[in-house]
This record gives structure tokens, sequence and C-alpha cells, in this order.
């Protein structure tokens, strides 16, 4: 039997106090795995944004509109594939007036060709083309609203006033998992014939496809130039830029979460730590019997660190074991119903299953250092004089 | 009664267990103390901007000021309503204003914009919001391209500061001319102009987006509120602006709650499992020593509230490190999105005494939960037994 089994085993010979151990270090790893989710979920839209797609929007405030001709304009920029324009709506459901979903006007034909990782069946994409009420809904939101195909829907606007009345004419799903799949998109033109003559013929924003998403930048920049001598100018950046500059606004919550998961690896070491030194402690006499009948100071080391790593191994696989399938399949698919505009993926990363196996099994390491060198310093006489 | 020293004593023997169980509960309290003080500090700055006889006017099922426009000449009657108070001179206090969020480039960073609300003003908002300050500088003078800037922008954005300049629109520079505060809250986080300079910038000519009233007195609001609502076809909502903004801030402030609350019941539960161990040990170790104690005739009582108050003491310590900690974030100031507005706002941790003292409260208590068991298990020593070994 090598030394590092006899010092696994050792593990177990408190097992009261190794129970209770790695209950804290699931605990800690479980919430590991929450926080630094949702930290990946919030900023993987920002680094899946599409390389080649470049947003244009009112130069002085998001919530001033653009003349619709300007898309026509952009589509005249050289290396722009595909140019489609959006509108925010912005309405409530009055059964859930609380529930927050994005409503947005588009024109379904340009729409679906810039963003081609929405997925609509044929069919359903023909009858929202032939129906000027028409809207297409993300699976999530229809399954949360129980809403079906050809379903009528009655919302309120909060910018425009009124009951607006949709039908449902296709499901989208999406094959990229960033995308939010509770979002109402709609017929444009019911959204402009029905407004006010003097909002007419403006849109939200307008999305552009480039064919060289390295030039992006530098199509973004012509763009604004071609528009820089007009009444209103605009601000364009590739989408990346655009998600950027979100996140730059809550890196604040980022930057306390960070913390947190700090706070949290310090107290998972100082529990691993306390752990080992208390049973190093009792074990003191053992130790210089070992000494005394020739093991060297460094095969005490060994003892002590394979028995941290162990334990931290060991607090690592179950903290896995229970935390994977509960945010897997527990939280994850609550949060992208109930937060898709925040959290449109909210799943654990294989990168960071093991990055927690790891950082929970260093720890145990890193934890046995000190009472490793201590009791690896002791004099025989002295360890031996101890008792209990 | 077993004397404290005898705790204290014992805790200082062990000297690197102490000290890292300590540590464990001290930052469990830490994080919860900064959590609420957060969650405190959004909810003064953002509530904060509300006054309780003041009311505002929206057009009916706009959640915000921003996505709001009303008639201008809705003004007149709203001033007429009752309960609206009446200047010295008999000019109803009222103020329409137009608000609208621009994008700004933010100082320090490569290129970033971030969102800063613009609010076009009119003479007598100064009068409606008492709170709010000229510190430096002086206020916009009426009809001309003149702003002032809360201070809470101040250096953050590209020309915001006093004597500095920067664009409405393009071509249409504004002048700083004033900064100003108004009691933490977020106006500071606001630029001022005058409201025809921000209707012909943003091209909002007749409109306004929000009327804010004073009134009488907050019991005058049902009325003022039954007259606004009656003429449906007006569509008006008034809301008290107290109320109102603690709508804007409810979002932001809950998240962070509730964040804060997932945060301390995973940590806590971390941190007592700690406490219990290092009890645990400490009440194994001392075998002896207790039955001597038993023997000497202290009751099962007295042991079991020894050891309680160890732990007690333990964990006060780590507690009392975690509020001194969490009182240095006081001098943090962090600035983010308020979800509602899209608008960037500076908060700062608020240490209130009520937070401090709770944090303080569960770490002792972390420390009684996780004592209980090893303390029944001291007190549960037979003296027998324990002296022999």
């Amino acid at each position: 039997m090598g030394l590092v089994t006899i010092a696994v085993r050792n593990i177990w010979r408190n097992k009261l106090r190794t129970v209770l151990t790695l209950s804290a270090v699931t605990v800690l790893v479980i919430f590991f795995l929450l926080l630094r989710t949702v930290i990946w979920s919030w900023t993987a839209s920002a680094e899946q944004g599409a390389r080649d797609r470049i947003g244009t929007r009112h130069k002085v405030s998001f919530i001033m509109q653009l003349p619709r001709r300007y898309v026509e304009e952009i589509r005249s920029v050289p290396g722009v594939k595909q140019v489609a324009h959006a509108s925010w709506f912005g309405a409530k459901d009055p059964n859930h007036t609380d529930d927050f979903f994005s409503t947005i006007a588009v024109e379904p034909k340009e729409f679906l060709e810039v963003y081609d990782e929405i997925k609509v069946p044929k069919d359903q994409v023909e009858a929202w083309k032939q129906d000027r009420q028409g809207a297409i809904v993300g699976d999530v939101l229809a399954k949360k609203r129980g809403w079906k195909l050809g379903q009528k829907v009655v919302l309120q606007g909060t910018i425009y006033p009124g009951d607006w009345e949709f039908h449902v004419s296709g499901i989208y799903t999406a094959d990229s998992p960033t995308v939010d799949r509770s979002t109402l998109w709609f017929q444009y033109k019911y959204l402009d014939e029905s407004r006010a003559p003097r909002l007419q013929d403006q849109v939200g924003w307008i999305m552009a496809r480039v064919d060289d998403p390295g030039r992006a930048a530098e199509i973004a920049k012509a763009v604004d130039k071609k528009f820089d001598d007009r009444d209103i100018q605009t601000l364009s950046m590739s989408e990346r830029a655009l998600q950027a500059s979100f996140l730059g606004m809550v890196s604040a919550i980022l930057r306390l979460i960070d913390v947190v998961s700090f706070v949290m690896v310090l107290i998972m070491g100082l529990i691993l730590g306390n752990t080992i030194a208390m049973g190093v402690r009792e074990r003191t006499h053992e130790y210089g019997v070992l000494r005394a009948i020739g093991f060297l100071p460094k095969h005490i080391v060994l003892f002590i660190l394979s028995e941290g790593l162990a334990l931290g191994m060991l607090g690592g696989l179950i903290g896995l074991a229970i935390g994977y399938p509960f945010v897997q399949k527990g939280m994850g698919p609550a949060m992208e119903e109930n937060m898709g505009a925040f959290f449109a993926f909210f799943r654990v990363t294989p990168e960071l299953v093991v990055a927690s196996f790891f950082l929970a099994s260093g720890l145990g390491l890193a934890a046995a250092i000190i009472p490793a060198r201590t009791a690896s310093k002791l004099e025989v006489v002295s360890a031996l004089r101890r008792v209990g | 009664m077993i004397p404290l020293t005898y705790n204290v004593r014992s805790l200082l023997i062990r000297k690197t267990t102490t000290v890292a169980t300590a540590l464990g509960i001290g930052l469990v309290v830490f994080v919860l103390a900064s959590a609420f003080m957060l969650g405190t500090g959004i909810t003064k700055t953002m509530v904060g901007a509300g006054r309780s006889d003041n009311a505002i006017v929206l057009r009916k099922g706009s959640d915000t000021e921003m996505a709001s426009s009303l008639e201008v000449n809705t003004l007149g009657l709203i001033g007429a309503a009752p309960g609206v108070k009446h200047s010295n001179a008999g000019t109803s206090l009222l103020s329409g204003e137009v608000v609208i969020v621009i994008a700004q480039d933010k100082l320090g960073t490569q290129g970033q914009v971030s969102n800063v609300l613009v609010r076009g003003v009119p003479a007598t908002a100064l009068e409606v919001r008492p709170e709010v300050h000229v510190i430096a500088g002086h206020p916009p003078r009426p009809g001309t391209d003149e702003v002032m800037v809360g201070k809470g922008l101040r250096g953050k954005f590209a020309g915001m500061d006093l004597e500095q300049s920067f664009e409405l629109k393009k071509n249409r520079p504004v002048k700083v001319v004033g900064i100003f505060e108004s009691g933490g809250s977020s106006f500071e986080s606001e630029v001022w102009c005058d409201v025809d300079t921000a209707r012909s910038s943003f091209g909002r000519d007749g409109l306004v987006s929000s009327v804010t009233v004073r009134l009488d007195s907050p019991s005058k609001f049902d009325a003022f509120k039954a007259t606004m609502e009656s003429d449906k076809r007006l569509g008006l909502e008034a809301l008290t602006e107290t109320g109102y903004y603690e709508k804007q801030s409810s979002g932001t402030a809950l998240f962070i709650k509730i964040m804060g609350g997932v945060i301390v019941f995973f940590l806590s539960g971390g941190a007592m499992i700690g406490a219990l161990i290092t009890m645990l040990a400490a009440v194994s170790q001392r075998q002896r020593e207790i039955g001597t104690l038993r023997a000497l005739g202290f009751s099962r009582f007295s042991i079991l509230t020894s050891f309680l108050l160890e732990s007690s003491v333990l964990s006060l310590a780590g507690g009392l490190l975690g509020i001194a900690c969490a009182l240095c974030m006081s001098f943090v100031k962090l600035s983010m999105m308020n979800f509602a507005t899209w608008q960037e706002v500076t908060f700062s941790f608020d240490p209130n005494p009520a937070v401090l003292l709770g944090s303080l409260v569960f770490g002792g208590l972390m420390g009684i939960l996780g004592g209980f068991y090893p303390a029944l298990r001291a007190a549960s020593v037979s003296p027998i037994e324990a002296m022999r070994g």
C-alpha cells in the first residue's frame, strides 16, 4: 500500500469533520458554479455577437429615431450585403403587467435575412408576410404564455398608447444559444400605419450585414461619415462593440460578482485549511512515531499534502455532481424563461466544470501547505512528547 | 458560571484556527453588510429624488418619463387642478420638463459611450425641487444654451465640468455654467438645461415629457389624482413623486437585494460549517478539561453556555472585522445602469446603523447556531470517563 493511499485513508479518521468539511466545500462549489455562470451568460452574448453585423442608431440618443430612407443609403455603402431596420415598440400584456419582454417592429423578409440565426418554418414565414398584424414570437415566450399559432394577442403599448392586436403567425427558435427567445417581432407596416403622421417613416435602428467581418469597424465608420453633414447623424458599431458597451454599463455588477467569487474561494480555503490543520494537530504524536521509525520530513509533507489534495478533489467532485444538474436542469431553464432578456442562455460551460474541479483540488493542496511545513519541522522528541 | 476569560484564553491558544474561523465569518458579514448597504444606497439615491408633496403627471400607460409625452397645452389644465400650490406671485408651482437620454463619451475608456439623462426644465423647476442647489457657478439662464450638470457627472464624461462645453446635437454646443447637488439623489447624475433648448435640440416642439407639480400638502394628492385622471380623453396619469421613483428603482434595488440574499445564503452555510468544525475540535480536544470542570461542580448548563459564549465571541470578533471592512466600502462609488431608464447613475454604499447592526447580529447568530451542537456535546461529557482519558 503506497504512502498516498494511507494518507487518503486518513481522511476518514474523523468522519463527522470530513462530512462537514465536504458539505461546506460542496455548498461553495455549487455557488461558485452559479456565480460564474451568471457572469458567463451575461458576457457570452457580447462574445458571440455576430462579427459581420453592424448596427446604426441615432447619434444623440437611442430613443430618437432615424429617417427610414437611411436604410437604402446604408445599403449603398460598399461592403454592405443586406440591411434591415427595427423599431422598439414597448408593450405589456395587460394580464401580466410586471412581466417584461421585448416587442420590436421589423420588415419580415429583410429581418430574417440579416438575422439568419432565427429559425421559423417556411409556411409560418409566409403566413407572417401575408398578415399585416402578424408576429413571430420566441418559443420560450410562447410556451410561457401558452400562445398558439394563429392566436389573437392583445397588448398595451407603453410608447404608443392603446390596445394593439397581434396574430401569432409563427414561433421561432434559434440555432445560436445566445439569441433571446422571448421577443415578439411584428410587421413594421402595422406600427407605421397606425401611428401619428409626424412619427411615420422613422425607424429605431438599422442593422447591416457586411461581406468581410474584418472590415466591420471600417464600414461602420464609412456609414457614420455618410450622414455626418445631415440633420440627423448616426452612431454605428459592430454588434460586438454594441454589446460591449451594454456590458460597460452593468460592469459594476459584474465586478461585484467577481469580488464575491473571490471571497468565496477564500472562505473555501479557510475551511479546508482549518480542517487539515486540526487533523494534523491531533496526529502530531503519530508523525513523531513515523519520524522515529525512519520516515523523512518529506514523507510527512507528502502525507499531509495528499490528504489535502484528496479532500479538495472529493469536495469538488461532490459539488459538481450536485451543482451541475442543479444549475443546468433547475436554474437554467427557469432563468431563460423569466429573465431571457438578460440571460438568453444560462448553462454551465465545460470549461467551468474543469475549472471548478481544479479550483477545489488546488485549494485543498494549498491549504495543506502550512500544516505540512509545521509538521515536517517538528523535532521527533517534542512530537512524541505531545499527547493526544 | 465559568468566567468568560476562560473562553477567550482558549481561543487565543489555538490562534490559527481561531483566526481562520473568524475570518470566514467576517467575510460573510462583510458581504451581507455590503449587499444591503448597496441596496439601501440605491433606494436612497433613486427614491431620494422624490418628494411626497410633489406629484408627477405622465401619459397613461408609459412607465417612465422617457416614454411619456404630453401636449404643452395640458400644462394650464394641470396647473389649475385642485391642490396645486401657488407661489407668492400667484402662479402655480409646476414644472413641465423634457427628458431625454443622450450618448456621451465616457472619460477614461477607449471611446466607450454611456447614457446621460438630459432634463430640459423651466425656471420654476428649482422652486418645485428646492433640494437642488447650485454649488458652483450659476443656474442656466432661460433662453440660452447654458446647462448645469449634477456633481455625480463631473469628470466622468467628456466636457461635463464648469466652463467646459459639449454638444446636445451636432453644431449645438452647450456651455456648463453650474454644478448642482441634490442631497445624493439621482438628479446628481443628470444634466439640466432650459426647456426650450431641449425642445429645439431634440425636436420636441410643443411637447413635454412629464409635468411635476408641488401640492399644498401630501394629503391633497388623492384629489389631484382624481382630477387628472377624470378626463379619459386626455389620458393622463398622476403619481406621487416618491411613488414614481420607488417604481423606477424597485427593479435595480430588488435585483441587488435578491442577489445579495442568495449570495449570503450560500456563504453563510459554508462559514457556519467552518465554525461548527472549529468548535467540535475544541470540544474534543478539551474532553479532560471539561471533565475537570464538571468534577469541580460546574453544571451541565454552565458548560453549555460557556461553549456557546465561546463560539459567539469567535463569531462576533469575525463580525466586527467584517463590519469594519464594510464601512470602508462607503468610500467606494459605483456607477451603474438604472434598468428602468438606461441612464447611468452613481451610487454609493450607504452605511446605515440598522444594516450594520443587523449584519453583526447575523454573524453572532451564525456562531451560536454553529456552536450549539458542539456545546451540547461538551455538556454531555461524563466527568469520570473524561478524566480517565
